[in-house]
């Protein structure tokens, strides 16, 4: 096993995709914070000493998981695309520990990704609330349970993206069903209340959680699961995922 | 023991029989060209040899073993299916060497087989600036790294220069003849192999027409095109123009 995911690393990292989508995550997640930071200084804005400033911008290292999702169903379906299945299943004809192998390798790129990405996040946000006269301690000091979330999110993100690689195969269709998932499904789940039933059992719900402040923004505060519950849901969703990859991947002609 | 025994594999696709009930070996020292018309069900028969297809019936055996099996299947056999099965991102060194990674070899065989194959000044390219002769060189490597007995070759001349494929005759004929590898090379383009193989096995439409020495086939003064030709169409089409029994 460890020299599969030794394999399955040097793939990722031999491609230019991983760094690529980590650049395009730092500038969703920039921008996103930009917006924040921009509006603090309108009228209109939160100002930058406030709670629900703080609220706002410590999760926002969270918003690019879908590019580890990308990875995720990257190192399954690019494997198709260019038929270097092939090459894999001749190498190592034992598919679980191959699917299992990918699963262990996605969690450790998208571990160290989402660490990044959270910890640039966290410098930018934490900078702009010292500059606006805040303090870095928020309510019930929940910074670190926020920027922890945040990076599991990443992990479980991957994993998930796997999952649907492996279930999807095709590269086009399996990216427009994570992108439709995690930029129109999942947002109007969790945030219309009426719909937050459905939505905090869905990942992005349970993401949320992780990382929610229990702030009101005007909308009430979000109802979501636990940060408990949310984090055993999570692991069923990497489950899930796993398996899906697992069972699709075992049986199925490579021709 | 042979090298490679497939006994009786069956596979259908969609209700089309691509193989049906095939069986022949191939023995170490020797070079065994596999051939049959475009789709009569060579690259099928190799796939449910190599374990990536599922025969419906009967099974392909790699020193007495099924290939999922093998416990390091690139230290036995090296195969190669296609010449395009490369990330075209991804130098050719580190197509290697993720191989390397996952058998469990070192990573300098990677420089060794590359040197090989005469494309060691090639490895720092990305494959997507290979051109296909560099591909099928690159490809060929990977099933080098194992130092392996057995060596199954799917229409490896595709894409060579004429220089290319002298090279491959005679790579092909010293791993048989001087190192005692197994090879099996399947081929439609009979001229190439002519002049590499000691065996030949002939299948069409999925079902083995003949297995048996070079000599055996070419040895009334026919021409294995002809021979190939006679044998392949048998049973269908009118192809008995002049040979009315």
């Amino acid at each position: 096993m460890t020299a599969l995911v030794k394999s399955e690393l040097r793939k990722v990292l031999t491609t230019r995709l991983w760094w690529i989508l980590l650049l395009a995550s730092l500038a969703w997640v920039a921008l996103s914070l930009g917006v924040v930071v921009l509006a603090s200084g309108m009228g209109e804005g939160l100002s930058r000493d406030s709670t629900e400033y703080a609220g706002s911008v410590w999760p926002m290292g969270a918003s690019g998981t879908l590019f580890v999702m990308v990875i995720g169903i990257m190192m399954v379906t690019s494997e198709y695309q260019h038929r270097t299945i092939n090459v894999t299943f001749l190498t190592s004809p034992r598919r679980l520990p191959v699917v299992l192998s990918k699963v262990v390798a996605a969690s450790l790129v998208s571990l160290v990704f989402g660490v990044v990405v959270v910890g640039v996040s966290a410098l930018v946000a934490g900078a702009s609330i010292l500059s606006g006269g805040g303090e870095l301690n928020l309510v019930d000091n929940q910074v670190p349970r926020i920027l922890a979330g945040s990076v599991a999110a990443y992990v479980v993100y991957a994993m998930i993206g796997v999952g649907l690689g492996a279930l999807i195969r095709n590269q086009v269709a399996a990216l427009v069903v994570s992108i439709l998932w995690v930029f129109m499904l999942e947002p109007i789940l969790v945030v219309i209340p009426q719909l937050q039933d459905v939505g905090k059992w869905m990942p992005g719900g349970a993401v949320s959680a992780l990382y929610d402040t229990g702030i009101d923004y005007g909308l009430g505060a979000a109802d979501l699961l636990p940060v408990w519950g949310a984090a055993l849901v999570l692991v069923g969703y990497a489950a899930v995922a796993v398996a899906l990859a697992s069972v699709t991947t075992l049986r199925r002609d490579v021709v | 023991m042979s090298a490679i025994e497939i006994r009786e594999v069956s596979k259908a696709f969609r209700g089309h029989q691509a193989v049906d009930r095939v069986s022949f070996t191939v023995e170490p020292g020797t070079v065994t060209g596999f051939l049959g018309p475009n789709g009569a069900g060579k690259t099928t028969t190799l796939r449910c040899l190599l374990g990536l297809v599922r025969p419906d019936g009967g099974e392909g055996l790699v020193n007495g073993r099924s290939y999922a099996s093998l416990p390091n299947p690139l230290a036995e056999v090296g195969a190669v299916l296609e010449a395009t099965n490369l990330h075209p991102g991804r130098t050719g060194r580190n197509h290697l060497r993720v191989m390397c990674d996952a058998a469990g070899l070192p990573v300098s065989r990677a420089e060794e087989v590359l040197a090989e194959v005469g494309i060691a000044e090639a490895g720092n390219k990305r494959v997507g600036g290979y051109s296909m002769g560099m591909r099928q060189r690159l490809s060929l490597a990977g099933a080098l790294l194992g130092d392996p007995g057995v060596l199954i070759l799917d229409e490896p001349a595709n894409g060579l220069d004429p220089e290319g494929i002298e090279w491959l005759r005679r790579f092909l004929r010293h791993q048989a003849h001087e190192k005692g590898v197994a090879v099996l090379v399947s081929s439609h383009v009979l001229a190439e192999v002519e002049q590499t193989v000691d065996d030949v096995v002939i299948i069409a439409r999925g079902r083995l027409v003949h297995q048996g020495t070079l000599t055996e086939v070419t040895g009334d003064g026919e021409s294995l095109h002809d021979a190939f030709l006679r044998l392949t169409s048998a049973g269908t089409d009118p192809h008995t123009v002049g040979d009315p029994k």
